[in-house]
């Protein structure tokens, strides 16, 4: 599964007009740093398909023996779900890396972007901004 | 023996039976000597078939304006107390990028008309004899627009969707929508509206797949004159609507002082 060949230009720019809105009309982003990508890696612990949001849980190895559980909100599966995204794209257990925007208070969550699995393809979880 | 008068047995019965149900002598006769009974009315769905097709899905294109030369909307003009709070959501807008008004809809309550309209999900339309429904998908919401030529209720509860009258000019749907809850936004940035607060929607189909909605929104209390904004959505002849319960894993709902908040619990609801 290939997601990152999946935004054709014209698609992409009529949902980046309109980003904030696009990205999350049912609330504000204003707990999110909206646009600072930063990264992590960690083992998915359960990725649930839900309204009004998924919500990706992840441990995080911080020390040998030690991991620390992220929560990472997403797009609907309204708008995933018409994208090619489905409940079965992560499983317990899959080790990924995670492009994601931080929450504002540091606490280890944040809005989850793009995800790059173990074999290498990458799923775009945002609107793309074209050029 | 006393007998009660309503306890009526034998012959009687049957002949009271006869006569409440329209079937005694007199109704068997007039059936076998007149003409045959007169052709059923002609069915109400046969009037659907004259309407434009607006089956499938449609998704909001946000940001789109078809129509080249058409000038971007204008800003509003609101009176003063509402001038103020639209400012300020649009200062919040310039020094937070990506920032969305903050209201009760993060705590899932669903936005009215015609905010409603304007969420991220699709909306399908469903055409029945003298009614259009609208299904939206984000929050779930019902709108039920009246197209039986009746006059509106005379005092109608507000509600979040209001209550909808519409008729058909050609092939434009024109509802009009009063009686929405005051406590709702009117425009993206403007919370709270008067009682009067009246919307009219002009729908029509742009383009084949391509239709327009063109929204007036009229309440002096917060508009100086009507504002008529115009959103385009785009149809998906093979999507299906989807459920959206709003509950069901909100991590997003407004903390107690109404500001935005994030649960990092994992069952946000309890």
């Amino acid at each position: 599964m290939k997601l990152s060949r999946w935004f054709p230009p014209v698609l992409v720019c009529a949902a980046c007009l309109a980003l904030g809105q696009a990205a999350s009309a049912h609330h504000s982003t204003a707990m999110f740093d909206w646009g600072k990508e930063k990264s992590i890696s960690g083992t998915v612990e359960r990725y649930e398909w839900t309204q009004p949001h998924t919500f990706l849980w992840v441990a995080v190895r911080r020390a040998p023996g030690k991991s620390q559980e992220w929560g990472l909100e997403g797009m609907s599966p309204s708008w995933l779900g018409r994208r090619g995204w489905s409940r079965h794209s992560l499983s317990p257990g899959d080790k990924v890396a995670i492009v994601y925007y931080p929450l504002r208070d540091g606490r280890p969550g944040g809005f989850y972007v793009r995800i790059t699995m173990p074999g290498g393809q990458t799923l775009e979880a945002l609107p793309q901004r074209s050029g | 023996m006393s007998r009660s008068p309503i306890l009526v047995t034998g012959p009687a019965a049957l002949c009271a039976i006869a006569l409440l149900c329209g079937c005694g002598p007199q109704g068997l006769g007039s059936a076998t000597t007149s003409a045959a009974p007169p052709p059923p009315p002609p069915s109400p769905y046969a009037a659907l078939a004259k309407l434009p097709d607006w089956s499938g899905v449609w998704e909001p294109a946000f940001g789109a304006r078809p129509t080249a030369g058409r000038a971007p909307p204008a800003p509003p003009k609101l009176t003063p107390a509402y001038a103020a709070q639209y400012a300020k959501f649009q200062q919040k807008n310039r020094t937070t990028p990506g920032i969305n008004f903050v209201s009760s809809v993060a705590s899932c309550v669903p936005p009215g008309v015609p905010q409603s309209m304007q969420e991220p999900y699709p909306i399908e339309f469903l055409f029945t004899p003298g009614r259009v429904t609208i299904l939206i998908e984000t929050y779930s919401i019902v709108r039920r627009i009246y197209t039986d030529g009746g006059p509106p209720p005379a005092d109608p509860d507000p509600t979040y969707q209001g209550t909808s009258v519409g008729h058909w000019e050609g092939d434009t749907l024109v509802v009009e929508t009063s009686a929405i809850l005051p406590e709702t936004s009117p425009l993206n940035g403007i919370s709270g509206h008067g009682e009067k607060f009246h919307v009219t929607e002009r729908m029509r189909l742009l383009q084949p797949d391509l239709l327009e909605i063109a929204t007036t929104r009229i309440d002096p209390t917060v508009f100086v004159e009507p504002y008529t904004t115009t959103a385009y959505y785009r149809r998906h002849r093979d999507w299906k609507i989807m459920e959206y319960v709003c509950q069901q894993n909100n991590h997003d709902a407004l903390d107690a002082k109404g500001n935005a908040a994030f649960s990092l619990k994992h069952n946000p609801g309890e």
